[in-house]
Parts: structure tokens; sequence; C-alpha cells
């Protein structure tokens, strides 16, 4: 898994432009900038113009950032964080009304039952989790700058959003036995 | 601090983390990043700046403006980037899916501008007076880099990466 790899040694690499280095990095990173700008609901087309913008930033700063190489996953999301949010600003100003979040998989199954009930949760649990559940598992530190949160409250928010998530669950599971019977 | 601490263990119960790991399952089978996000990160590297001047942004007309400005009377989107000893300042008019730019360097010189976006690079100059103007290039992720005609030659300045 990419927690084992040095991201220091990825990002000389990269700084040196050897595309071995920056891929690594791509495939550590790639799921946590994608999932930072799903967590503020851009609209698969504006998430992947922030997470293109995001990594175009990352190649336009990487010769600045040396004292930030063991800590690029911080830089990054907190760079997604940002453009995200930028995005959104641009599209309200456009077009107040289109904020669209892409309709729910049509798939059925335990999977996608998990995925409405989190899709569904209060805004600060659904966002919290978009990001908690990127693979590889972000840091609670990457996680603190995606989301502009303390790193300490993480486990505190994490542990009552999961509350939220059991009793959600548990009352669809006690509905869905109502209807069966 | 070790970034290779994914999880505090103090503060997971096996139950949480199992919920984790199932739901994890489910983010990745459902809202995975898409396969041309990812292809667009690694062929990020082709833009790496080595030895150019950065101009940060400064101004950004749809963010510092967005919630003072009337509906319907909103007129092109402004930008400034400013490096030492230059601002580019451009407007950005939509047509379509492809976007106008109209540019002015500050102070104003002539200069060959590159209009860097991921599906290439456009090439035009700017006149005496510093002005400079892009028919149409695709919405998305743009950058410029200034090529000034400075004597002793001077770095080129490139702009920020901004989405458009």
């Amino acid at each position: 898994m990419g927690a084992s790899i040095d991201v220091r040694d990825l990002a000389l690499a990269a700084a040196a432009g050897d595309p071995r280095g920056w891929d690594g990095l791509v495939e550590r990173f790639g799921g946590l900038v994608w999932s930072t700008t799903r967590a503020y609901g851009l609209s698969p087309d504006d998430g992947a113009d922030a997470a293109q913008t995001t990594w175009l930033r990352l190649a336009e700063q990487l010769g600045r950032l040396q004292d930030q190489y063991g800590q690029l996953g911080v830089w990054l999301a907190a760079t997604a964080r940002r453009e995200s949010l930028r995005l959104l600003g641009a599209a309200r100003a456009a077009e107040p009304l289109t904020q669209k979040e892409p309709s729910p998989p049509p798939s059925s199954g335990r999977d996608a039952l998990l995925w409405r009930v989190v899709r569904e949760l209060p805004e600060h649990c659904r966002r919290l989790l978009r990001v908690l559940l990127t693979t590889p598992p972000p840091s609670h530190e990457e996680v603190s700058a995606a989301l502009d949160l303390p790193v300490d409250g993480i486990a505190a928010a994490r542990a009552a959003c999961f509350q939220e998530f059991r009793h959600r669950m548990a009352t669809i599971s006690i509905r869905t036995e109502v209807e069966d019977s | 601090m070790s970034p290779d601490a994914n999880e505090n263990p103090d503060l997971v119960g096996p139950e949480d983390e199992a919920l984790l790991e199932e739901l994890r399952g489910a983010a990745d089978r459902f809202d995975p990043p898409p396969a041309p996000v990812l292809e667009a990160a690694r062929a990020s590297l082709t833009w790496r700046t080595v030895d150019e001047e950065l101009a940060a942004l400064q101004f950004d007309s749809a963010v510092d403006q967005a919630l003072t400005t009337v509906r319907g009377d909103e007129g092109p989107r402004l930008l400034t980037f400013a490096a030492p000893g230059l601002n580019i300042e451009v407007e950005v008019s939509p047509i379509g899916p492809r976007r106008q730019l109209v540019g002015q360097l500050v102070p104003a010189q002539p200069a060959r501008i590159d209009v860097r976006h991921p599906g290439g690079v456009t090439t035009v100059q700017a006149d005496q007076l510093g002005r400079f103007g892009v028919e149409a290039v695709s919405a998305g992720p743009v950058s410029l880099r200034c090529h000034l005609a400075t004597e002793p030659p001077s770095p080129p300045v490139v702009t920020e990466w901004i989405p458009l």
C-alpha cells in the first residue's frame, strides 16, 4: 500500500523531473485530492478541474516546497480544498442555482445502501467521511488540511458521525423488517 | 508527526475500524478517482516550472466579488497576477465551452506570451502597450508564461494555474 512508500523520495525524484517519482505521488495522493473535491460537493466535471488544477499547482510549486516534502499530502489536501472553494465561488457567481450532485449509483446491495446512507448524512458528516474514506487512508493531518478542521477534533467528530450513521442504518433495517413481514 | 500514522489507534475501536474499512470499500466502488482525472494528474508533470518567476493570483472577481456582484451585471471575469516588477491583468469572457482572454501587462511592455492549457500551448504577442488577446482557449486550467523583452534577459514569468 502507498503508505509504505517514502513520499519524500518520490517528491525529490519528481522535482528532478523523474516521472516515476511523480506517478508515485499521484498513486499515493490521487485519491485524497479527488475525495477532497468531492467532499465540497463539486460536480464530477468541476471536481476534475479542481483536481487537475491542484496537480498543476504542485508541478509549478514542487521546486519551492522542499521543506514540505515529508508532508506533501497535507499540502495537496489544502490546495485541493482551496481550488474546490474557488470553483464553488466561480460556479455560484456564474449560475447560482446549478450546484448538483450526480445521481446516486443505480446498483443495489449492501455497498450501495451504505453509500447512500453516507451521502445522506448531515453535511459536516458527509464531508468528513468522504475524506476519511479515501484509499489509501489519509493521515489526520491530511484530513485536517482537506477540511480546515483542527487535527485534535477529527477522532471525536468521526465517532459522532459513525454514531449517526449507525443510528440511520438501524432505522433502515427496522423499516425494512416491517415492510418484509 | 508520522506521515504513516493513518489512524490513531487510541481513538479507534475495532468496531469503528471494521465499519471504516467497509465504508472505504463502498467509496472505492462508487466514487473512485476517475481514470481521466488520474491520467491528467500524471500528465501534469509536463508543466513543471524550473527557473521561471511565479506570478501569484492576487484578485479573482469570481471569488473576491462573488458576494457583492449584482446578478446579471457581471461582465467579464477579472484576474490579476503579481510577480516582482510585473502585474498581469486578464479579462475572461466565456464563449460556450471556450474562453476569450484579453490581457494587459503592467508596466506596459511588449512580450511573447505562451497561453498554456492542458491541451497545448497557444503563443501570442503583447504589443508595445502591453496588450494581448487570445480568441479562444478551452475551458479548464490555464497558465500564462510571459517572455519579457528586458535587457539583460530575465527568466520568464508564469502565472499560477487557474481553471477558467
